[in-house]
C-alpha cells in the first residue's frame, strides 16, 4: 500500500508543483495516474521513489517512510522511469547483473528470471549488446526486466507502455494484472486513456498539482452522472474553465 | 553563410548553456578569479622581464627578430597541440553532431559550427601567450603604429594555420579509422594515436637537434641580420613571414610579408573547408553506433555472477569510463599523457637517469617525488566528474536501494583505482630509471596511495557541490568547468606549502622523520575530507542535485 499524506512540493520561482496531495493506493489494485502535461504526475512519482525530496507531508510504502526509512522502502518497490535512457554504456546483461547485485538476488534465481523474462520480452539475443544500441522499446523492456527480476511488492511505473510493441505491451499488462491479483500494488501513470480504461481498478486524476478525482470507474460516472467516455470526462475535469 | 552563422551560434549556446547552473556556482568562479589575479600580474611581469632581457642581448647583434620568431613558433606549436585535442573532442567525440546531420546543411557548415568552440579556446590561449609579449616587444623596440596594426591582423589570423594542420591530420586519420566496426573503440584508438603522434613529433625534433651541429650553425647564422630567425623558422615559413611582417612593419617589405601571411591563412582556411567537405561527414557518420551480434546462451550464463554491491558499483563506474571515449580520454589517457611525455623527454635528454636523484638528499628526493606525483594524481579527471558523469542516469542512484555512503565509496574507489595506473608508471620509473632505494620507494608508495585516496575524495566532494548533470554531450562534464583546476590548486597548494616547509626546516632531517610528518598530515587531511563528505551526504545533498 502506498500512502501519500499532505504532500506539497515547490520549485524555486514557480507555482506550487504539488499542493497538499492526499492519496492512498491500496493493495491488490491497479491504480492509473492521469493528468495533463505538467500537472505534477512525474513530480509525485519522483517523490514517491526518493528522487526528489518532499517539502511537506509524508509518503509511506508498505509502512516504510520513503525519507526516514529510505533503504527499506526502496527495497520493496520497483520503478520504471519515463526515460529509459540509463546506463547506456553497459551491456543489457551487465545492467541486469548490476540490479541483481543491488537487490542481492541469488545467482540461480537471477539466472532463471533473466532468461525467462528476456525471452518473453524477446530481448534475450540482445543481452550481450550495449544498451546504447537498443531501440527505445528495447530500452524500456530491459528496465522493466530489471524491475521484475527482484520481484518487488510495489510497482511504480511512469509511462511504462510507451514505445513497447503490441505483444510486449499486452504481456506487461497481463503481468500487471497478475501482480495486483496476488495482493500487490501497481501504480502507473499514462497518457493512454484507453489503457487506463481497460486495465485500472482505480483512477487518480491530478491537475495543476492538486488531486481532482480518485475513485473507480463506476464512481467517476456516478459523480458526474454521465455515460461519457473516460476521455471526455478527463477533458472536462482538466479543462481550464 | 547565414546558415553557418546560425549553426555556430547554436553550437556555442549548447556548450555554454546556463541550463542547470545555479547562482551559487558564481562563488567557484570568484575563487578561481582570486587565485588568478596575482598569478596574472606575476605572469605579465615575467614576460616583460624576459622580453626586455632578450632584447638587450640580441638587439646589438641585429638578432632581435629572434624574439618574435620564437614567439610565433611557440604560439603556433601551442595552438597546434590545443587544436589537436579540441578538434578531436569537438569534431569526433562530441555526439551532438547527430542532431545536425538530418538538417539540410553542407558538411562545411556543420564543420565551421563545430570549429567555433575550439577557436574560442585558441583565441583565449593566443591572447594570453601572444599579446603580452607582442606589446612588450613593440614598446621596447619603439615600434610604430603599423607594427600594432599588422600585429592585430596577425593575431586574428593566428589560430587558422595550426588549427588547419591539426584538423586535416585528424580528418584523414578518422576517415580511415572510422571504417572499423566498433565506433567507440575506433574513437579511442584514434585519440591515443593522435597523442602518440604528438610525442613522436617531439621525439623526432629532439633527435634531429644535434648539439654539435647546432653550435656550428649558430656561429654562421649569427653573422647576418635576422640569421637566427631564419635558422629557427627554416622549417616553418608562416612563423618567418609573420615575424618579418612585424619587424619590417615600417617598410613596404613588411606589408608584403603581411600579405603573405594573409594569403597562406586564407589558403589554409579554404583547404580546411574543401577537405572538410570531402572527408568530415564520411568520418563521423555512424559514430555512436555499435555492432550487434547474436548473444550465445552460454556466454550470457557465464556473465551472470553475484558480486558485493560496492564491487558491482565500482565495476559499473570503470566500465562506463573505459567505454565512453570522452571519459576514457579525460580520465585515463590524459592523466597518462603527462608522465609518458615527461619520461620520453627525460630519457632523450639525459639518457641515463640512474643517479639523477643522487643530486639531492634522501629527504629532498622524497619531497620532490611526492609533490610531483601528487600533482599527477591530483589532476586526474575521474574524481572531479564522479557525479557529473552520471548525467541522466543519476536518478537511478536515488530510487535504487543504495546507501548513499556506498555510492560515494564506490565512486571514490573507482577514481582511486584509475590513479593506480599512473602510480604504477611512476613506480616503474623510480625502480628502473632512477633506481631509487627500496625503503624510499616503499615509503613513497604508502604516501601516494593515501594521497590518491584523499584527492579522490576531494574531487568527488567538489563535484557534489556543483555537479553538472544536465549535459547532452559528455564533453560538457569537463569543459567550461574550473573544478579540476580548483581541486588541483587546493591539493597542490596545501602539499606544496607543506613540502616547502619540510624542505627548509633543518630540525626535520632524514627520510623517515620527514616522511612521517607528511604521513600524519595526509592522514589528517584525508580524515577531515571524509568527514566533510559524510556531512554533505547526511544532509541529503545528493538528493537536491
Amino acid at each position: 500500500m502506498i500512502e501519500i499524506k499532505n504532500v506539497s512540493k515547490n520549485f524555486p520561482g514557480k507555482n506550487k508543483a504539488i499542493n497538499e496531495l492526499n492519496l492512498t493506493i491500496p493493495d491488490g489494485k491497479i491504480v492509473g495516474f492521469l493528468g495533463p502535461n505538467g500537472a505534477g504526475k512525474s513530480t509525485t512519482i519522483k517523490m514517491m521513489t526518493g528522487i526528489l525530496p518532499i517539502d511537506k507531508g509524508s509518503i509511506t510504502l508498505n509502512g516504510y517512510n520513503i525519507e526516514k526509512n529510505a533503504l527499506e522502502a526502496k527495497k520493496i518497490f520497483g520503478y520504471v522511469p519515463d526515460q529509459p535512457d540509463m546506463f547506456l554504456r553497459l551491456k543489457g546483461i551487465e545492467y541486469l547483473n548490476f540490479i541483481g547485485d543491488i537487490f542481492e538476488i541469488p545467482k540461480e534465481i537471477r539466472q532463471e528470471r533473466i532468461e525467462t523474462l528476456t525471452k518473453q520480452f524477446n530481448i534475450y539475443n540482445a543481452l550481450d549488446d550495449y544498451i546504447q544500441t537498443y531501440s527505445h522499446g528495447m530500452r524500456q523492456k530491459i528496465i522493466v526486466t530489471g524491475v521484475l527480476i527482484h520481484d518487488p511488492d510495489i510497482w511504480i511505473l511512469d509511462e511504462p507502455l510507451t514505445g513497447l510493441d503490441p505483444k510486449s505491451a499486452y504481456m506487461l499488462k497481463e503481468m500487471m494484472r497478475e501482480h495486483a491479483d496476488k495482493g500487490n500494488t501497481v501504480f502507473f501513470s499514462s497518457h493512454g486513456l484507453e489503457v487506463v480504461e481497460q486495465l485500472c481498478d482505480e483512477v487518480a486524476i491530478i491537475n495543476k498539482g492538486e488531486l481532482i478525482f480518485h475513485g473507480n470507474k463506476q464512481e467517476i460516472r456516478e459523480q458526474f452522472q454521465s455515460d461519457q467516455s473516460l476521455e471526455e470526462l478527463f477533458l472536462e475535469l482538466t479543462s481550464d474553465e | 553563410m547565414s546558415k553557418t552563422w546560425v549553426v555556430m551560434k547554436t553550437m556555442l549556446k549548447m556548450q555554454y548553456s546556463k541550463a542547470g547552473k545555479s547562482n551559487s556556482q558564481i562563488w567557484l568562479y570568484v575563487i578561481a578569479g582570486l587565485f588568478f589575479v596575482p598569478l596574472l600580474f606575476f605572469y605579465i611581469g615575467i614576460i616583460n622581464n624576459l622580453v626586455e632581457a632578450l632584447y638587450n642581448v640580441l638587439q646589438p647583434l641585429g638578432q632581435d627578430s629572434l624574439i618574435l620568431g620564437l614567439l610565433f613558433l611557440g604560439i603556433h606549436m601551442l595552438l597546434f597541440l590545443i587544436s589537436f585535442i579540441t578538434v578531436l573532442s569537438a569534431f569526433y567525440f562530441a555526439e551532438d553532431i547527430e542532431s545536425f546531420i538530418p538538417f539540410p546543411l553542407h558538411s562545411y557548415q556543420v564543420l565551421l559550427g563545430k570549429a567555433a568552440n575550439p577557436f574560442l579556446y585558441l583565441y583565449l590561449t593566443a591572447s594570453a601567450v601572444f599579446l603580452p609579449a607582442f606589446f612588450f616587444y613593440g614598446a621596447i623596440s619603439g615600434a610604430n603604429i603599423l607594427y600594432y596594426l599588422y600585429g592585430i591582423i596577425m593575431f586574428v589570423l593566428l589560430p587558422i594555420i595550426p588549427f588547419t594542420i591539426a584538423a586535416i591530420l585528424l580528418m584523414l586519420v578518422m576517415r580511415f579509422v572510422n571504417i572499423a566496426k566498433n565506433k567507440d573503440r575506433s574513437k579511442v584508438i584514434a585519440g591515443i594515436f593522435s597523442l602518440a603522434f604528438i610525442i613522436l613529433i617531439n621525439v623526432l625534433v629532439r633527435l634531429n637537434t644535434n648539439s654539435g651541429d647546432l653550435i656550428n650553425n649558430l656561429a654562421v647564422f649569427v653573422q647576418e641580420k635576422d640569421g637566427l630567425l631564419r635558422m629557427i623558422t627554416s622549417y616553418y615559413p608562416p612563423a618567418f613571414f609573420s615575424t618579418m611582417g612585424l619587424t619590417e612593419a615600417s617598410s613596404f617589405s613588411g606589408f608584403l610579408f603581411l600579405l603573405a601571411v594573409i594569403v597562406i591563412s586564407a589558403a589554409a582556411f579554404f583547404l580546411f573547408i574543401w577537405l572538410g567537405q570531402l572527408l568530415y561527414l564520411k568520418g563521423v557518420l555512424g559514430i555512436g553506433a555499435g555492432n550487434k551480434r547474436k548473444s550465445s546462451q552460454k556466454k550470457i550464463k557465464k556473465q551472470i555472477a553475484a558480486r558485493p554491491v560496492w564491487l558491482s558499483y565500482m565495476l559499473k563506474e570503470l566500465r562506463i569510463i573505459f567505454r565512453t571515449p570522452t571519459f576514457f580520454m579525460q580520465c585515463v589517457v590524459q592523466s597518462l599523457f603527462g608522465p609518458v611525455f615527461l619520461l620520453i623527454i627525460l630519457m632523450l635528454d639525459s639518457g641515463d637517469l640512474t643517479g639523477f636523484m643522487n643530486m639531492f638528499s634522501k629527504k629532498e628526493s622524497m619531497l620532490i617525488l611526492f609533490i610531483a606525483t601528487s600533482v599527477l594524481v591530483g589532476s586526474n579527471a575521474a574524481s572531479i566528474s564522479s557525479i557529473s558523469r552520471e548525467g541522466k542516469s543519476w536518478p537511478a542512484n536515488l530510487f535504487l536501494p543504495l546507501d548513499p555512503k556506498q555510492i560515494f565509496f564506490s565512486k571514490i574507489a573507482a577514481a582511486w583505482s584509475l590513479n593506480l595506473i599512473v602510480i604504477a608508471l611512476v613506480l616503474a620509473i623510480c625502480v628502473f630509471l632512477f633506481q631509487l632505494p627500496m625503503d624510499m620507494i616503499l615509503i613513497w608508495l604508502i604516501l601516494i596511495l593515501i594521497t590518491s585516496w584523499l584527492s579522490s575524495i576531494l574531487g568527488t566532494y567538489l563535484d557534489l557541490l556543483q555537479p553538472k548533470l544536465n549535459w547532452t554531450d559528455e564533453q560538457e562534464v569537463f569543459k567550461t568547468r574550473f573544478i579540476g583546476l580548483i581541486a588541483l590548486i587546493i591539493q597542490v597548494g596545501i602539499f606544496g606549502v607543506l613540502v616547502l616547509i619540510l624542505w627548509n626546516i633543518d630540525a626535520i632531517q632524514g627520510l623517515y622523520t620527514s616522511s612521517f610528518v607528511l604521513f600524519i598530515v595526509i592522514v589528517i587531511a584525508t580524515f577531515v575530507m571524509s568527514k566533510l563528505l559524510s556531512k554533505k551526504i547526511k544532509q541529503n545533498e545528493h538528493q537536491h542535485i
